[in-house]
């Protein structure tokens, strides 16, 4: 655990510093930049709670792509998970009628379908002809993605708007906020501590991850495979699509085009990162949010343009898997050290 | 007859990329590298196209220009994956975020437009019109006419089940897939001969990217590979790596690639832009069946 957390702290001064770097080379004031940066995703209430909202479906994301590479299946489909999540969501809102209190449980259960659904074609093409889920749930993404683009833009359109979207919910669907803090943070969180119970506590999840390490070892022990595959695929598509119908609820209340923008592709680098760890999701998907919320911030201070992050993500990433092994070695290194010196005194 | 001239020049068209990127992906395919990062280095390739047929008014610069910005990202993949060892599944998701993060933050920065940058500065790959062959009625149509990178392709076709099948390095690439120890035990390094295989990759995934925004289109926009690195990467998987295979498999993508666009006649055109990627689907069903048949 604690070398997790130096790792990653090593690993992100590292990717800061190249890119401060190339920032130097491009003529901008990395300190300056970063100084913006940070000012408006962590210091003071109204940042803090933004970064939190705006953590909510990087997160969900991970912890799909985390769930899923921990217990075997490779399901790269998070994007379009999250975009059927999203679609199920909306059009439950703009149809349905009810009061809040059940109205909101009834989205969040219709978004997790919608991603559920998804990942289950995925699932079910696996285990009826054995097509490789790696592939599958890739082009399932562009699949949905071009579904919802005609959804938004055909049955569900609005027609006050001159661009792809559907009208906004009902709103009663609308998560509440409190001040500065939205409660898709508390839904958020509640999935979290569901997911970390379910894998860390129970059999089920223990199945899963004996599953995940060495598969023929736990079908050895009486490990029901193909049905906690097609669960785990279930479970991470459901969880994908929740981040969706969050972020309809809690942000534009509507599906416009390009509303899953980078949330999910974003998670499954968190995931990578994190190797797979949930705390580790949680955790690097606030860095995450904090980078992204901050970078309109450092676009209104400094002259360097928000996309920046994107390339200081993947830098991030990169450096904090690459470097794992090796501080894995210089740590040993350095407590054998220490040991033998001990020894000898 | 229009129509079918048409669709087959479609075909070829929605083919060459997928092709190009499909044929890197076979090299490192066969020296047992999982490679994912076709998608990215398709795009670098495409932004640098664009790049340097604009500022240079030549669309050979443009190339060249292309070529050396998928190499970076081979590059990138090869220091992480070869030389530090990290994971080559989580090191090609990252290396294509870079990409798309990197293309979009230059077309910014360079070109100050958001989403895409198209200009009647940027100079085309053109094409090739060949005497006499263009003179026959409908053959000639296809045969002659087509972008310079097609005919490429078809060279670089031959070229690789000749270098995979026929040369030494082609045997040398398949040992460090097959069996790498014995590789190294034999004296022939297999970080060097992987390290050579995504170069390669490198280089076809640029042609790929220039053809994508100097010969499809003339303009570079966000994220234009849109998962033909993804297809390239399954039409690879589906013919266990043989070039032959692929070159077949890349025109049966090309082929519903232009399919959907006749099709956008008679229904919307987000169903008609999904037809590559349900084929794909349809294409890896009949793998499946395939495979599992001759297991049994």
């Amino acid at each position: 655990m604690q070398r997790k957390l130096i790792s990653g702290i090593v690993g992100i001064l590292i990717a800061l510093l190249i890119g401060a770097l190339i920032m130097l080379f491009q003529g901008y004031n990395p300190l300056q930049t970063y100084a913006a940066l940070f000012n408006f995703s962590l210091f003071g209430l109204y940042p803090l709670a933004t970064t939190l909202r705006n953590s909510v479906p990087l997160i969900l994301t991970g912890l799909s792509a985390s769930v899923a590479f921990a217990s075997g299946p490779i399901n790269l489909g998070q994007p379009g998970q999250l975009l059927m999540g999203a679609l199920f969501a909306t059009v439950g809102g703009l149809y349905l009628d009810l009061p809040a209190f059940l109205l909101i449980p009834v989205l969040i259960l219709l978004s997790m379908l919608g991603g559920a659904l998804w990942s289950g074609i995925a699932a079910l093409l696996r285990k009826w002809f054995n097509m490789d889920e790696f592939i599958t749930t890739l082009m399932l993404n562009m699949i949905a993605d071009f579904f919802t683009y005609w959804a938004i833009s055909y049955p569900f359109f609005d027609r006050n708007a001159y661009s792809p979207m559907t009208p906004q919910i009902n709103t009663k669907a609308w998560l509440p906020i409190w001040g500065e803090f939205n409660s898709n943070v508390i839904v958020m969180i509640l999935a979290f501590v569901v997911i970390y119970f379910v894998f860390n506590r129970l059999t089920a999840g223990y199945e899963w991850r004996i599953t995940g390490q060495n598969s023929l070892f736990s079908r050895l022990g009486g490990v029901k495979i193909d049905k906690n595959y097609v669960t785990v695929m279930l479970v991470t598509g459901a969880l994908a699509g929740l981040a969706g119908g969050l972020v309809v609820m809690a942000g534009p209340h509507r599906f416009l085009k390009g509303l899953g923008a980078n949330y999910a592709w974003d998670g499954v680098m968190i995931a990578v990162v994190a190797n797979n760890g949930l705390i580790g999701t949680l955790l690097y998907g606030l860095f995450f949010s904090a980078l992204q919320t901050g970078s309109l911030g450092m676009e209104l201070i400094t002259a360097v343009p928000k996309e920046f992050i994107q390339v200081i993500q993947a830098i991030t990433v990169l450096v904090i898997v690459a470097g794992r092994g090796y501080l894995d070695i210089f740590l040993d290194k350095t407590l054998a050290r220490r040991k033998a010196r001990e020894r000898t005194t | 007859m229009n129509i079918i001239t048409g669709l087959i020049n479609g075909m070829i068209s929605g083919a060459t990329p997928i092709l190009l990127a499909a044929l890197g992906g076979t090299f490192t395919f066969y020296a047992g590298i999982f490679n994912i990062a076709m998608e990215g280095m398709m795009l670098g390739g495409a932004f640098f196209a664009v790049l340097g047929s604009y500022y240079f008014d030549s669309w050979l610069i443009g190339i060249i220009c292309a070529i050396l910005g998928s190499l970076l990202m081979a590059a990138i993949f090869i220091f992480f994956a070869v030389t530090l060892k990290t994971d080559e599944f989580v090191t090609g998701i990252a290396l294509n975020l870079f990409a798309l993060g990197a293309t979009t933050y230059m077309l910014r920065q360079i070109f100050n437009v958001k989403g895409a940058f198209s200009n009647p500065g940027i100079v085309p790959i053109p094409r090739i019109h060949i005497p006499f062959v263009s003179q026959i009625p409908i053959v000639g149509e296809i045969l002659s006419g087509q972008n310079l990178i097609v005919y490429i392709t078809v060279l670089i076709v031959m070229i690789s089940a000749f270098l995979i099948f026929r040369t030494r390095f082609g045997l040398r690439l398949r040992a460090a897939g097959y069996n790498a120890p014995s590789l190294d035990s034999s004296g022939v390094s297999s970080a060097k001969i992987r390290t050579w295989s995504l170069i390669i990759c490198g280089i076809l995934c640029g042609l790929a990217g220039a053809f994508l925004s100097l010969g499809y289109v003339t303009l570079f926009s966000e994220n234009m590979s849109a998962g033909r690195g993804w297809i390239s990467l399954a039409a690879v998987i589906l013919v266990n790596g043989n070039p032959w295979g692929i070159a077949l498999i890349s025109l049966l993508f090309g082929f519903t690639d232009g399919l959907g666009l006749l099709l956008q006649q008679y229904m919307p055109s987000q169903f008609t832009s999904m037809v590559p990627y349900v084929a794909t689907l349809i294409a890896l069903y009949f793998y499946s069946i395939q495979a599992r048949k001759r297991k049994t």
